[in-house]
C-alpha cells in the first residue's frame, strides 16, 4: 500500500462529518413522520364526544381526594344513570384501571336509590326530571357528580361537561364538595373552563 | 522571552515571587475550573430534569382533560429560563400535545418512541433532556427539554474574568513582598558585589562590604568577604615592605657597584696612561739606536731592535684601546648631529694612505645623520672600518662597504667586507672584550674594538648585530636609539 493510499484512506475515515449530519437526517426524518403521522392517526381514531367524556369520568376520579370511607370495601364504582350514552366505550376505558389502588367498575342504574352505593355518578342530560331525586339522594355522600345537562350545577351537581368548540370541557362547583367531604384537586379546577363556589380571599 | 541568567539578583526575585505565586494561582483556577465545568454537566441535567418533572406534573390534568391552552401556559414559565431553546410535551401515542420554544419557529428534534426514561443527550453546544410525565402510577405522556450550553460560556467568562483578576491582585503582591525580599536578602548581595566591583577595579583592598547583622548566608559571605579583603590588605602590606627593603638592598649594591666600576676605570685609565710614558721611552731610545748606530750593529741586533720597535707600536696601540674603552663608559655624552657619511670617507681615506699597496675598493653610500656623540661614533666607526681592513687583508682584492638601509621603521647602518669572515655559531663571543675567533698569528688585534663598538652604541640605546661565514665577509650592522 502506498503513501498516497494511506493518506487517502485517512481522509475518508477521518469524515466524522457525514456521521453528524446522517444523524440530523434521521432526526429530521423522525420529526417528518411525527408531523406526516398526526393528522393520519387522528382521522384514524376520531374519538365521539362520549369517548371523550367516559375517558374523562375515569381522570376525574384521579384527582379527587376522596374520603377514606368513601368507596365500598375492595371497589369504585362508576355509575351511569339513565340512558348510556357510552356503549361498551366505559368498559374499555376503566377495564384494567384502578383508583386509589382499587379496581374500578361500571354500572347501569334506573333506581335513584341505587345512587348512593356509587363513587362517581354520571346523569344522562335526559334525566331533568329526575336530577334533584338523584342529587337528594347523594347529597351529603362522597359521590362525584356528573353530567352534560344544561344548568346541571344549579341543581347542586358538581361537574357539567360543556362543549368549547368541538372539544369537552368542564365546568366545576365546588358547593356541594363542601359537604360530601370531596376535595377537588387544584390540577382538575386548573383546566375547568369554569369552578364555581370556589373559597375566595384567603 | 525573559533570559533570567544576566538579569540583576532583585529582579530575579522579583520575577520568581510572581512566576511561583503566578503558577500557583493559574493551576489552582485550571482545577476550580475543570472541577467547576463537570459538575456545571451534572447540575444542569439535574436541574432540567426537576424543571421537566415539574412541567410534567403540571401537565398532567391538561393531558388527561385535553387542554393544550393549560399546558402552554404551563411551558411558557420557562421564558425565564433564557437557556431553553425549545420544550414540549407529548401524548403517549406520541402527538406533541403543548410546545414552547424561545425564538419563534424553533422546533424539536426528537424521537417520539424513546418516550419510555428519563434519559438526557448532550450535543456539542445543547442538552436535551426526556422526562417521562407519571401519574398515579402510569404515564401520561413526555416531556422534552432542550437547553443551550450558553451558561458554561458565561461561567467560563466569568472565572477568566475573577482569575484575571486574582493574578493581577496576586501580582501585586508577589510585587510587595519582593520588595521586602529584596531588603532582605538583593540589596546585601547587590551592595556586595558592587563593593567587589570597586575593590576589583580601583585595587582599593581598604574599604569594606556592609554587614547586615543578620546571621544568615549573606552575613557570612558578607563577613568572609571582609576577612578576605583584610588578608589581601596584610599581605600586600608584607609585599609591598619586601619590596621596598629589596629595593633599598639593590640601590646599595647598585651604588658600590658603581663606585668600584668608577674606581676600575680610573684604575685602568691611569695605568694606561702611566705605561705610555715608560713605553714612548723604550720606543724613542729603540729610535734612536736603530737611527744613530744602525750600521754598528750586525743584522741580529738590528732585527732585535726592530722587533722592540714593532712590540712597542703594537703596546701603544693596546693601550689606545684600553683608553678608548674606558672612556666610552666614563666620558659624559654630547649630543649632536653626526654625519656618518664623511667619517667613513675620512677614515677610508687614512687606511689606503697608510697602505696604499693593497688593492680595496670602498664603496661609502650616502646616509643621513644621526643624533650621537661624535667622538664616540667616530671611535665606533673606526673600529668596524679598521676591523674589516684587517680581515682582508689576507685577499688580493677586498671590497669595504659602508651604508644604511631601512628596517622596520628604523635606519640600519652596516659595514660590509669580503674579508675572513667569522664562523656563525661563535656570533656571541664577537663584542666580548679580549674575546678572539682568530690567532694572533693571523690576523694581529687587541680584542677590544668590537667591545668597545658595541658599548658605544649601547650608550647610544642602539643594537648591534653581526652576520657572517667563515671566507664569505662579515656584515656588521648598527642602528642608533
Amino acid at each position: 500500500m502506498s503513501a498516497a493510499d494511506r493518506c487517502k484512506l485517512n481522509t475518508y475515515s477521518s469524515s466524522g462529518g457525514i456521521g453528524i449530519v446522517g444523524k440530523r437526517l434521521a432526526a429530521l426524518t423522525a420529526l417528518l413522520s411525527l408531523l406526516l403521522a398526526l393528522p393520519d392517526t387522528t382521522a384514524q381514531t376520531r374519538p365521539t364526544q362520549f369517548d371523550v367524556e367516559a375517558a374523562y369520568l375515569l381522570n376525574f376520579g384521579k384527582f379527587v381526594n376522596w374520603p377514606q370511607n368513601s368507596a365500598q370495601p375492595g371497589a369504585f364504582t362508576i355509575c351511569v344513570f339513565g340512558d348510556d350514552p357510552f356503549g361498551p366505550m366505559l368498559e374499555r376505558t376503566i377495564a384494567g384501571e384502578k383508583l386509589e389502588g382499587h379496581p374500578v367498575t361500571g354500572k347501569r342504574i334506573e333506581d335513584p336509590q341505587e345512587a348512593s352505593g356509587c363513587s362517581i355518578l354520571y346523569i344522562h342530560a335526559s334525566e331533568a326530571t329526575r336530577v334533584a331525586r338523584v342529587l337528594a339522594q347523594v347529597q351529603g355522600r362522597p359521590v362525584l357528580t356528573v353530567s352534560d345537562m344544561p344548568n346541571f350545577l344549579d341543581h347542586g351537581g358538581i361537574i357539567q361537561f360543556v362543549m368549547v368548540g368541538d372539544r369537552v370541557r368542564f365546568e366545576v362547583n365546588l358547593q356541594p364538595t363542601n359537604q360530601d367531604g370531596l376535595m377537588l384537586s387544584s390540577e382538575l379546577l386548573k383546566v375547568a373552563v369554569k369552578v364555581r363556589g370556589a373559597k375566595t380571599g384567603q | 522571552m525573559l533570559d533570567l541568567r544576566h538579569s540583576a539578583i532583585a529582579r530575579k526575585l522579583t520575577w520568581m515571587n510572581v512566576l511561583v505565586s503566578g503558577t500557583a494561582l493559574l493551576s489552582a483556577c485550571l482545577a476550580f475550573f475543570a472541577y467547576d465545568q463537570y459538575t456545571f454537566r451534572e447540575d444542569l441535567i439535574r436541574s432540567l430534569a426537576a424543571q421537566a418533572q415539574i412541567i410534567g406534573s403540571n401537565s398532567v390534568s391538561a393531558i388527561l382533560f385535553n387542554d393544550p391552552q393549560s399546558a402552554d401556559n404551563t411551558l411558557s414559565a420557562l421564558r425565564n429560563q433564557p437557556d431553553i431553546i425549545a420544550a414540549g410535551i407529548l401524548t403517549l401515542d406520541g402527538r406533541v400535545f403543548a410546545h414552547y420554544s424561545r425564538s419563534p419557529g424553533g422546533g424539536f428534534a426528537w424521537n417520539p418512541r424513546e418516550t419510555a426514561n428519563q434519559t438526557y443527550d448532550f450535543r456539542s453546544n445543547e442538552l436535551l433532556v426526556r422526562q417521562p410525565i407519571i401519574f398515579k402510577g402510569g404515564q401520561v405522556g413526555t416531556v422534552f427539554i432542550r437547553s443551550d450550553l450558553n451558561e458554561r460560556t458565561r461561567r467560563l467568562e466569568r472565572y477568566g474574568a475573577i482569575a484575571v483578576a486574582v493574578l493581577l491582585l496576586s501580582l501585586l503582591a508577589a510585587l510587595a513582598v519582593s520588595s521586602a525580599f529584596r531588603r532582605l536578602v538583593a540589596t546585601p548581595i547587590v551592595d556586595l558585589a558592587e563593593t567587589a566591583r570597586i575593590v576589583s577595579e580601583e585595587n582599593n583592598y581598604s574599604i569594606r562590604a556592609t554587614p547586615t547583622g543578620g546571621h544568615d548566608e549573606v552575613a557570612v559571605l558578607i563577613h568572609a568577604f571582609n576577612n578576605m579583603l583584610a588578608q589581601i590588605q596584610e599581605r600586600d602590606r608584607e609585599l609591598q615592605q619586601a619590596h621596598d627593603e629589596l629595593e633599598a638592598r639593590v640601590d646599595e649594591r647598585t651604588r658600590q657597584l658603581m663606585a668600584a666600576n668608577r674606581e676600575l676605570e680610573a684604575f685602568s685609565y691611569s695605568v694606561s696612561h702611566d705605561l705610555r710614558g715608560p713605553l714612548e721611552i723604550i720606543n724613542g731610545f729603540s729610535h734612536i739606536l736603530l737611527v744613530d748606530h744602525g750600521r754598528e750593529l750586525d743584522d741580529y741586533a738590528r732585527d732585535c731592535v726592530q722587533q722592540i720597535n714593532a712590540a712597542t707600536r703594537r703596546m701603544s696601540e693596546l693601550i689606545d684601546d684600553l683608553l678608548n674603552l674606558s672612556r666610552v663608559g666614563s666620558t659624559t655624552m654630547h649630543r649632536e648631529s653626526v654625519d656618518l657619511t664623511s667619517m667613513a670617507r675620512t677614515v677610508a681615506d687614512q687606511l689606503c694612505r697608510r697602505e696604499p699597496s693593497r688593492r680595496v675598493d670602498f664603496v661609502i653610500h650616502d646616509c643621513p645623520p644621526v643624533e650621537g656623540d661624535a667622538r664616540l661614533l667616530q671611535i665606533a666607526l673606526e673600529n668596524l672600518l679598521r676591523n674589516s681592513w684587517k680581515y682582508t687583508s689576507h685577499h688580493q682584492q677586498a671590497r669595504i662597504e659602508f651604508g644604511c638601509e631601512q628596517r622596520r621603521g628604523r635606519i640600519v647602518y652596516f659595514v660590509r667586507d669580503d674579508g675572513a669572515g667569522f664562523d656563525p655559531r661563535l656570533v656571541d663571543r664577537l663584542f666580548k672584550p679580549f674575546q678572539r675567533l682568530h690567532a694572533t698569528s693571523e690576523f694581529v688585534g687587541t680584542g677590544i674594538g668590537l667591545a668597545t663598538v658595541q658599548r658605544i652604541i649601547a650608550r647610544h640605546n642602539g643594537e648591534i648585530w653581526a652576520e657572517g661565514a667563515v671566507e664569505k665577509g662579515a656584515t656588521f650592522y648598527f642602528s642608533i636609539g
